[in-house]
């Protein structure tokens, strides 16, 4: 998406699915350096009361990066912060559904306000957010 | 019915991060500790949100302190 500041509006939704694979796991793991067995270990997440290993947070997290820098207002946006709270745990292969609605927009420094949440196919919350877009375009 | 310069306090403690700043009409981005360019952004979208007003740009920049936020916020509200 490329929202000119002016074709944005209160109540203004986008959304998109997305999957992560157990390789994409592996790969964050890497990436990032946290190789906490939680995320990284079969065996020991369900000694851990879990049907498998859970998705890093920050990693399902990324997809709100997603949503504001390609749909929500995409091209022009800057990311200038994000609140989250994690729900409910996600695991390789679920189907994950990430919206988001823009709340609020202020003109002065052209931001924007997005209140966004991701769930898994079959309903569960997994994470919802504020986040707080800059935007640089015209 | 607390006054402006307690709310606007109460605003820069929660947006600052600093439970304990104490502000005067005289306050301004030197002398509040990170009190920066981002932080400002924070700040004047917190008070839009609070007091439901918008700012133009123009406005903001010729703000000297806080006590020229107060100001400003008074004649916006006074305005609605």
């Amino acid at each position: 998406m490329e929202y000119g500041w002016g074709d944005l509006h209160i109540g203004l939704i986008h959304g998109f699915d997305a999957c992560f694979s157990a390789q994409d796991v592996g790969a964050f793991a890497a990436l990032s350096g946290d190789t906490n067995p939680l995320h990284v270990d079969p065996a020991y997440a369900v000694k851990s009361g879990y049907p498998g290993p859970v998705v890093f947070g920050m990693l399902t997290s990324s997809l709100y990066s997603r949503l504001v820098g390609v749909y929500l207002p995409g091209k022009f946006a800057l990311l200038q912060g994000i609140d989250i709270d994690f729900k409910s745990p996600c695991y390789a292969g679920d189907l994950l559904h990430v919206t988001g609605e823009v709340v609020f927009l202020s003109d002065a420094f052209r931001r924007l306000e997005i209140k966004a949440s991701i769930r898994t196919d079959d309903g569960p919350l997994v994470s919802k957010a504020t986040i707080r877009v800059g935007f640089h375009g015209n | 019915m607390a006054s402006i310069l307690e709310e606007l306090q109460s605003i820069f403690r929660d947006v600052l991060d600093q439970p304990d700043l104490i502000l005067t009409r005289e306050s301004n981005a030197s002398s509040v500790d990170d009190w920066d360019s981002l932080a400002h952004i924070n700040l004047v979208t917190s008070i839009e949100k609070h007091y439901k007003i918008k700012f133009a740009l123009g406005e903001l920049q010729e703000l000297k302190n806080v006590g020229d936020m107060i100001d400003l916020i008074e004649v916006k509200l006074a305005a609605k």
